[in-house]
């Protein structure tokens, strides 16, 4: 299982910088995932990875062997790793056995061996009966199957997936998504997933890089991730949140567009800060730190989903059913804040919103 | 609300009420059963009429018309003679009429005498009159041309007068000439001075004569069996003969036609309305009817008909065609040749195809851009141009390249080295205007191959070459295939380059030997049949083989992402691979090109043109300043211009009804369509000149019309594939949204689709057009003295006259294609060149 050094890598197509200094080294049997919203230059790391693309400057190791970088560029078909696509790639030509035995045919490996390996992939995948089918007779799950199985085949030292649910419908990307991660916890095979979904991001990942407009902006575990943002972007890439415009001093934070209230802040920032809030941390109770009215409640079947005016401010706040079953509409309430986030006003967010949309 | 059973009376309230279509559709049908019948009852007359073409009963029924005409100018001024001089005129004019008859109809004088003494005795005298009338324009004395001008000059308001004068001076011969008929009957007595002077009278009547004259003439020329024209005469002077009768003798081929043409769109209609299981008539089936009768009528018919005339060369089934054509060496010659060269320039041809879209699609070469646009201009380069050039090059004794290389190996002075009137030398130009048409489908497939394929199998272990082997080659298989048939039949019908290479050097061809046999006799055009038949029967199987078995294969590997295909670093071969590319770029465009243009300024062809003594323009201003020249332009240009227009609009409609609509039936004309462009030319040719002649009531064999019909034929598709690409490309969600939006569905059509798809519909349109332009094979045997062709007025030139003319020709239709690619290209903002 393989170690993937990357060093002060970077890669432009033309004037245009697609991966601005990716500096990281993924460990032996860890599941790294690359996030980022469309555009951030994650398909093209896990491309350098795989050898589709050299890098315009930097270095590349896998196992400490240098496979891109100076005059040293290892094509993908000598680099041991197996990759999926996010069309599958499944050759049509060529049945499930086929495509999966594709790599072993290719390393002229002795044709029973072949076939125990075939079989036994198969069946980590779970499409033993359908050998003899061709793509054109399968589904998009089990296509992607193939595909899973094929890059396993070969027990590459690294497995590289390149947003292979994004073609599959909500229930089945859910299921495949246990299956990959508990694949890779069997074979302790070092893999890096590429995906704009947080969700899957997070349920499957070792190590989150989120990436934007080619910057790594934060890495880490996903409960790291999502509870210590490092900026803004990070913090509203992640889950849901709202931003509020406050002044901090003296202990406490004031929001000015909230009628003047506050609530205390034992933090380092002080003067003009912007506080993000998830509404999930927001909660109705008679002693909460702000007071509004109730203007709308959304019943979403596990929690409800509602609206608080503070002031000017609109404020989202999800809640247990329970808490405020007997709040009704227009009624004045007070909510509790658990947890909130507080980061400089430097007019970055406002940047970070423009690069969203 | 409404409820349920409300609403459901609703839906049946709409639902139309289908015992009214179904009574409408039968009666339709029913009608033209009867328009059939009656076509045949038409037919039947007239072969037992005697007339010996079906133009005499038109000009019978014309001339009757005249006749009653004049009848009723003569009428008044026979009713204002005195009773005395009435009998006169009678008498003269029955006198008269026995004469002429005699004259007319030998030996049948004694009927025609009967007939009038029948019409006196009934105090008729109109018939007689009328019988008179006709008679002697058909055969009467001549007013002589001088007498006619005078007698033109009279005023009309002196007309009246000046014919009662001549009546009376019929009567009584003693009575003053009028002065404009003394010229003509002052010398005259008895007998012939009362001739002439009825035969001015007749003639006297105006405006009216030269039309009856013209009638007369058809009369004449259609009946020329005396016997019959006594038949006519008397079905004239009756009156007998209604328009709807005359419509059904003279037209009812026609009308045959036409009854089973209603007949078979009924059926169609009821077919579709029982698959439907609903009886609405929908106007999109009208216009499906439209598309298919048209291409029932001259596609189908002529191609069907062909085949049972090979088969029954003499009304009755046999194989003697086929016996005496594949027994003669000739033919079988051509006929090897045909098979060696079509399967020869396949395999070449795919061969350069292959690695040149790979090289130019899928690698770092250098100046792949430019190589890819040259490859896809050959394909515009009408492929005579190319055997010129080739000739001019490989011509044994005088070819450049000859020269050169015996200049280069020091070889003697002997003819040689290469020789381009050989099969081989056929099959070298063959296949260097043929494989852009496999380059074109090849690239095309690779273009559009999801890159991820590829790079699945490098992953998986697989060197670039590996992979090209094991999964781009497997993949592309299918476009390969297709387009090595393409090529196939492309050579296998050419007859531009076998009949300027193959037959100067006895290489024939089916195609040069089916134009050979056309026009020869009655049983060379069996023969004809026979060969088309061969190239026909290759041509279905193969359109057969590559729409219906490749299809099912065809993969689709499109992939949903904007591809971006892998691009392959070819490192050390980089360079001389392009250099390779170059050259072959050189030897076939560049080489071939520079020599028409070359040829066109000299004098001699064997020497160079930058010798002080061999240098002209006069090639250019000679054949460019020559009436014919221009005249054959501007045919060209014309039919250029109708066909793609008609096809244009017909290519619209079919990418609407098989892109937008689910109606039954649409793929019947896409169906047909397609038939009709894998056809060989010169069978579609050799159809129409089969079936359009009149033997089935259509006749318009050396008019325009036929060879616009031929074209439209064959290069419809090429329309309509392109627009119908550019509407699929186009979601339908494009179009609901500006109906939800509240725009009509002509709005949404002008607004919304017109202008997306507005690049590729000027596309079809240049794609029809230059095709028809510089057309030869379907030319050469369609055109007439008036409808030539630029394309034949060079082969024709190439051929009998001179070769540096032909290329200053040649020359100048190269630089109108490459101007209206440029127009093409700025029109639809460089999304389309070809």
């Amino acid at each position: 299982m393989a170690t993937v050094t990357i060093k002060h890598v970077t890669k432009a197509f033309g004037d245009n910088v697609v991966l601005k200094e990716f500096n990281e080294t993924f460990q032996e049997g860890e599941f790294i995932t690359l996030l980022g919203p469309s555009g951030c230059g994650k398909t093209t790391m896990l491309r350098i990875i795989a050898g589709f693309e050299k890098p315009t400057t930097g270095e590349l190791y896998i196992d400490n062997q240098l496979v891109s970088g100076g005059k040293t560029f290892i094509p993908p078909e000598k680099r041991s790793v197996g990759m999926v696509f996010q069309s599958y790639a499944v050759w049509p030509h060529m049945n499930v056995f086929d495509n999966v035995a594709y790599p072993l045919t290719i390393k002229k490996v002795p044709k029973a061996e072949i076939k125990k390996s075939v079989e036994h992939v198969l069946e980590i995948v779970h499409l033993s009966q359908y050998a003899e089918r061709f793509p054109n007779q399968l589904s998009g799950g089990q296509q992607q199957r193939v595909a899973l199985a094929r890059a396993l085949v070969a027990a590459p030292k690294l497995l590289l997936l390149d947003e292979p649910l994004s073609n599959l419908d909500a229930k089945l990307r859910e299921s495949m998504r246990f299956e990959i991660k508990e694949i890779q916890r069997q074979l302790g095979i070092t893999v890096v997933y590429v995906t704009h979904d947080q969700t899957e991001a997070m349920a499957m990942s070792d190590r989150i890089f989120l990436i934007n407009r080619g910057v790594v902006q934060q890495c880490g575990s996903p409960e790291e991730i999502y509870n210590q943002p490092a900026n803004q972007f990070v913090a509203d890439f992640l889950g849901k949140v709202d931003f509020f415009k406050g002044e901090s001093a003296n202990g406490r934070i004031v929001f000015p567009k909230m009628g003047g209230q506050s609530f205390a802040y034992d933090g380092p920032r002080t003067g003009k800060v912007e506080v993000a809030v998830r509404p999930e941390n927001l909660y109705f109770t008679e002693d909460g730190v702000l007071e509004g009215t109730l203007e709308a409640q959304y019943y979403l079947g596990d929690v409800d989903d509602c609206r608080v005016r503070v002031g000017e401010t609109l404020v989202r706040v999800i809640a247990n059913g329970h808490e405020y079953k007997n709040l009704k509409n227009g009624q004045t309430v007070r909510l509790g804040v658990r947890d909130f986030m507080v980061f400089e006003d430097d007019g970055s967010l406002e940047q970070m919103l423009q690069i969203q949309t | 609300m409404k409820s349920v059973s409300t609403m459901q009376r609703d839906i049946q309230r709409r639902d139309p009420t289908p015992t009214i279509t179904k009574i409408v559709l039968a009666a339709v049908f029913v009608l033209s059963l009867v328009v059939i019948v009656t076509g045949v009852m038409g037919m039947r007359t007239y072969s037992a009429s005697g007339f010996s073409s079906e133009s005499g009963y038109k000009a019978v029924y014309k001339l009757s018309g005249d006749v009653q005409q004049a009848w009723k100018t003569l009428q008044p001024q026979l009713d204002a003679l005195g009773k005395e001089q009435r009998a006169t005129v009678d008498e003269a004019a029955h006198r008269m009429l026995v004469a002429a008859w005699e004259g007319q109809n030998a030996g049948g004088g004694q009927a025609a005498e009967n007939a009038i003494a029948q019409a006196n005795d009934n105090q008729n005298g109109a018939t007689l009159y009328k019988l008179l009338y006709t008679t002697y324009l058909a055969g009467g004395p001549k007013v002589g041309a001088s007498a006619r001008k005078e007698l033109a000059a009279i005023p009309t308001s002196r007309q009246d007068a000046f014919r009662a004068e001549l009546l009376a001076c019929i009567a009584d011969e003693n009575a003053p000439l009028p002065a404009e008929a003394e010229k003509a009957a002052g010398s005259l007595t008895g007998e012939n001075r009362q001739a002439m002077l009825m035969q001015i009278f007749f003639i006297s009547n105006g405006s009216a004569d030269s039309k009856i004259t013209d009638n007369v003439n058809a009369f004449k020329k259609g009946v020329r069996d005396k016997a019959v024209q006594l038949d006519a005469f008397r079905t004239i002077a009756d009156g007998k003969i209604s328009w709807i009768q005359q419509l059904v003798i003279s037209s009812s081929r026609t009308v045959i036609l036409v009854g089973i043409l209603a007949a078979l769109d009924a059926l169609l209609l009821i077919v579709l309305m029982m698959a439907d299981k609903s009886w609405i008539v929908d106007f999109k089936w009208l216009l499906i009817l439209l598309i298919v009768d048209f291409l029932l009528l001259f596609q189908l018919m002529p191609l069907v008909y062909m085949m049972i005339k090979a088969f029954t060369p003499d009304g009755e089934f046999s194989l003697e065609t086929f016996k005496r054509l594949y027994t003669y060496p000739l033919n079988l010659d051509a006929l090897k040749n045909t098979l060696i060269a079509a399967t020869a320039t396949m395999i070449l041809g795919t061969l350069l195809a292959f690695p040149l879209a790979w090289l130019v699609g899928r690698t770092n070469l250098y100046g792949k851009k430019f190589f890819r646009s040259l490859f896809v201009l050959t394909y515009m380069v009408p492929p005579y141009v190319g055997a010129m050039a080739w000739l001019r090059l490989l011509n044994p004794n005088v070819g450049t390249i000859n020269q050169w290389l015996r200049v280069l190996f020091n070889l003697s002075d002997a003819p040689g080295p290469l020789n381009v009137y050989t099969l081989p030398g056929m099959i070298w130009v063959l296949t260097s205007f043929y494989y852009p048409y496999a380059f074109i489908t090849i690239s095309r497939a690779m273009e559009k191959m999801d890159p991820s394929l590829e790079e699945a199998s490098r992953i998986s272990g697989a060197s670039p070459v590996k992979t090209l082997f094991t999964v781009t080659l497997p993949m592309m298989m299918p476009s390969l295939i297709s387009g090595a048939l393409l090529v196939f039949v492309c050579a296998a019908s050419c007859y531009g380059i076998p009949s300027i290479i193959g037959s100067p050097g006895r290489v024939h061809t089916v195609t040069t030997r089916i134009v050979e046999y056309v026009g020869q006799s009655q049983q060379s055009l069996n023969d004809a049949t026979g060969m088309a038949v061969f190239l026909m029967v290759i041509a279905l199987v193969i359109l057969f083989l590559s729409d219906v078995v490749l299809a099912k294969r065809q993969y689709i590997t499109v992939s949903g992402k904007s591809v971006r295909p892998a691009i392959v670093d070819l490192r050390k071969w980089r360079i001389p691979l392009t250099v390779l590319v170059s050259l072959f770029a050189v030897i076939v465009i560049l080489i071939p090109f520079a020599t028409i243009l070359t040829t066109s300024f000299k004098i001699d062809v064997g020497k160079s043109m930058f010798s002080k003594t061999n240098f002209t323009t006069v090639n250019w201003s000679d054949i460019f300043g020559r009436q014919e020249t221009i005249n054959c332009l501007k045919n060209s240009l014309i039919f250029g211009i109708i066909t793609a227009t008609i096809g244009i609009v017909v290519a619209c409609v079919m990418s609407y009804l098989l892109q937008r609509t689910r109606v039954r039936g649409r793929k019947i004309p896409d169906f047909l369509i397609t038939l009709g462009s894998g056809t060989p030319s010169v069978v579609i040719a050799l159809g129409l000149i089969m079936t359009m002649k009149g033997n089935f009531g259509i006749n318009i064999y050396n008019t325009a019309y036929i060879m616009i019909v031929a074209y439209l034929i064959k290069y419809l598709m090429m329309g309509m594939r392109t627009v119908v690409s550019a509407m699929s490309q186009i979601h339908s969600s494009l179009e609901e949204c500006s109906q939800i939006a509240g725009a009509s569905w002509t709005r949404t059509m002008f607004k919304i689709t017109g202008p997306l798809i507005f690049p590729s519909i000027a596309a079809g349109w240049f794609l029809i057009f230059i095709p028809s332009f510089y057309e030869l094979s379907m030319t050469s045997l369609l055109y007439s003295s008036t409808t030539k062709t630029i394309g034949y007025q060079l082969y024709e030139n190439w051929t009998f006259t001179s070769q540096p003319q032909s290329c200053a020709m040649a020359f100048g239709i190269l630089l109108i294609v490459v101007a209206l690619n440029f127009v093409l290209n700025r029109l639809t903002k460089g999304e389309f060149s070809i």
